[in-house]
Formats: structure tokens, sequence, C-alpha cells
């Protein structure tokens, strides 16, 4: 889920993505700056009651955005999930790239919804100590403070704990750019794995879109750390990269084309 | 009144409801179930700036809603909540366009 919420929010824009249950209670958060999570708890009550009213003349609604003087609210149904209903958040200035958003937004829901619902409640479950299930009482937080942002993911009535975990620790070195894309955050050992890089990232945003690049550094920042990317990385990047591609043929498909590029 | 029949002759608005924000009916064109429209879009809108302010965004002007079926867009002008039914759902960007046109030559 945090790696869910930690991709829209590399989103140029992006201020801060919650996730909210049916009764408005915050069960993740992700925000930079002042959206801090008493903030996030603090909108849950007037969003549910937003969100209960649209349901009355749309049941079936699935995207809701709100334009504001300042910023945008978009809303994604994220549907009944294990017998809860839960709503994605995304809060945003006006230099938000819209159809970016929609596509980023849209993959980020499908992952949320597995994570909410699927196998990775369970995990989430067994990382938040919980024995009661993904979202039940009695979890404590996980992952606070990392990156640019802060972050957590607890059920709803925690109390916030100590502990982090950092995934997107900033590097603030730079990509090779002679793969022929640039990235901000990840650097390559040599122009070979810049190229790869950059390989990566094409071949993955035919099957994700335009949040390709932004899959790749946080695989390489997940690999890599604060080191350099290798070519004898590029297997497990290849391994973790899949992991994005929800569709099995188009995930086969993926792992072709960099195996085939490999053997060129 | 006028602001709604201006929304109401946009293309892709098949009908359209005045209220407020306190989800007081006003009028609507080609649009039967009003009263029950300027209640729930009153009471969206008012939501949705509880919100705003928590978050410091300023002032509320436009919300879109969609479905696979179904969409509306609500205007808010001052207290009033204009709320037009949008068919087909894919004329939602349309609707938004030309609303904030309208708005420019309306202000």
């Amino acid at each position: 889920m945090e790696n869910s919420l930690q991709s829209l929010l590399d989103l140029a824009g992006v201020n801060a993505a919650m996730v909210y249950d049916g009764a408005g209670r915050l069960v993740a958060q992700r925000g930079k700056a002042v959206y801090d999570r008493a903030l996030c708890e603090q909108v849950g009550g007037p969003l549910s009651r937003a969100v209960d009213s649209i349901q009355l003349q749309h049941q079936d609604w699935e995207v809701v955005t709100a334009r504001f003087a300042d910023g945008t609210i978009l809303l994604r149904n994220l549907g009944d999930v294990a017998g809860a209903t839960y709503v994605l958040a995304v809060v945003a200035d006006a230099t938000l790239n819209s159809a970016f958003a929609a596509v980023a937004i849209r993959v980020a829901a499908t992952k949320l919804k597995k994570l909410l619902g699927g196998a990775g409640a369970s995990a989430l479950a067994t990382s938040l100590g919980s024995s009661v299930g993904p979202l039940g009482p009695g979890g404590s937080q996980v992952g606070a403070g990392r990156g640019p942002g802060s972050s957590q993911v607890f059920p709803p009535g925690s109390h916030p704990a100590s502990g982090s975990r950092p995934v997107l620790a900033s590097s603030g070195l730079s990509w090779s750019k002679t793969g022929g894309s640039s990235f901000s955050a990840v650097a390559a050992a040599d122009p070979a794995a810049g190229a790869y890089l950059g390989r990566c990232a094409k071949e993955l945003a035919r099957h994700v879109g335009p949040m390709a690049k932004v899959y790749v550094e946080e695989a390489v920042r997940r690999l890599c750390a604060d080191a350099t990317f290798t070519m004898a990385q590029g297997p497990a990047l290849v391994e973790e990269l899949a992991g994005q591609v929800e569709d099995p043929a188009d995930r086969a498909g993926f792992l072709k084309a960099l195996e085939a590029g490999k053997s060129k | 009144m006028a602001d709604l029949e201006v929304m109401a002759k946009l293309q892709g608005v098949k009908g359209a409801v005045l209220g407020d924000l306190d989800g007081a009916f006003l009028d609507a064109v080609r649009e039967p179930n009003g009263e029950a429209i300027a209640a729930e879009m009153g009471f969206l809108s008012s939501s949705l700036l509880e919100v705003g302010e928590a978050l410091g965004l300023g002032a509320l002007g436009t919300v879109a809603l969609a479905g696979p079926q179904r969409a509306s867009l609500v205007v808010l002008r001052g207290r009033a909540v204009l709320t037009a039914r949008v068919e087909p759902v894919k004329a939602l960007p349309l609707v938004e366009k030309s609303v904030e046109n309208s708005f420019q030559e309306w202000t």
C-alpha cells in the first residue's frame, strides 16, 4: 500500500494520497509537508459525508474531481473490498498533469484493491501485527517519515507507534542519461547500466503507461538504496518490475522483450 | 436563473438543477428529480467545501462525477449550486470546458 501511495505522491503536483474506509476512517496516507496524519484524519468525516451523498445519485460512481481555487481533490471509488468500502483520495495543486494523474490513480486503485482484499491483506495484517485482519483494530503504524513526505499505514482507530522501514530514501544522485531517458533520483554505474534502465522503463511503459519511469526508480532504490545500479542487478530489477505488470500475458511479454534486448 | 438556462443549453447536458448550499431547490430544466438532486448536491458541495477549507484549497469551483453509466457536473456560483446531468458520460470533459468558458463570459 505504501508503494502505491508513494507512486501517486511522486507525480508532479500531488501533495497527498490517502485511503479511507466507508466510515471516513483513515486507512493509509502519504503526504508532503502539512498533509500529516492529523490533517488527513480531520477531513475523513466530511469526505465520508460527501461520498455518501454522491452514492445517492451515482451508486456506480468511479471518479470525482473537485476543483478548488488553489488545488484539486480527486476521489477514486475502490468499491467493496472484503465486505467494506474504500475510497482513494488525492490532493493536488495546479501543476498536476490530469492525464498522467488519471492513469496513475487507475493503476494505484487496482493495486490498492488487491492489497485491501487479496493476498496483500494478510501480508499487511502481519506487518501491522494485527490478528483481526488488514484493517481491523489493534495494529500499529509502519513506515513513518520516509522520503520527501511522511507516510503511515494503519488500521482505523489505531494510534501511531514507533518504527520505520525506509523504502524510498532519496539518493540525491543522477541517473546516467545514456539510455535515452533521464531519471532524477537514481544513479547508474556506467552507460550500459543507464541504457538498460532506459530500456526497462520503455518496455514497462507499454504495459503500465507513464508511471513506468517512477516504478523503475522505485525498484532501483529498493535494490540499491544509495548505491549505484549495476548490470549485475539487472535480473533482480526485472523481477521487481515484472511484479508491476498485472496481466500474466503482458508480464510474459515484458520479460520476453527484455530478454530479447539482452541477447542483442 | 440565467446560469441555469445557459448550462441546460450546453451540448451534452440533458438536464440541470439550480439549488443552494443549504440544499434548497430553486429551479430545474428537463430534470424531474430536481428537489432530491438539489438537496444531495448541496450537501455534497458543503461537505467538500469543509474538506477544502481544512486542506487550504480555497473556494470550490466545480465537482465532476463520473461512472460507467452516468456523469454529473456541479458548479458553484457563490451560494448557488448548479448541477448538470451529462449524457453520454464521455461528454463530461466537453461540458466542463464549456462551463469554464461560459464562466469567463458570465464574470
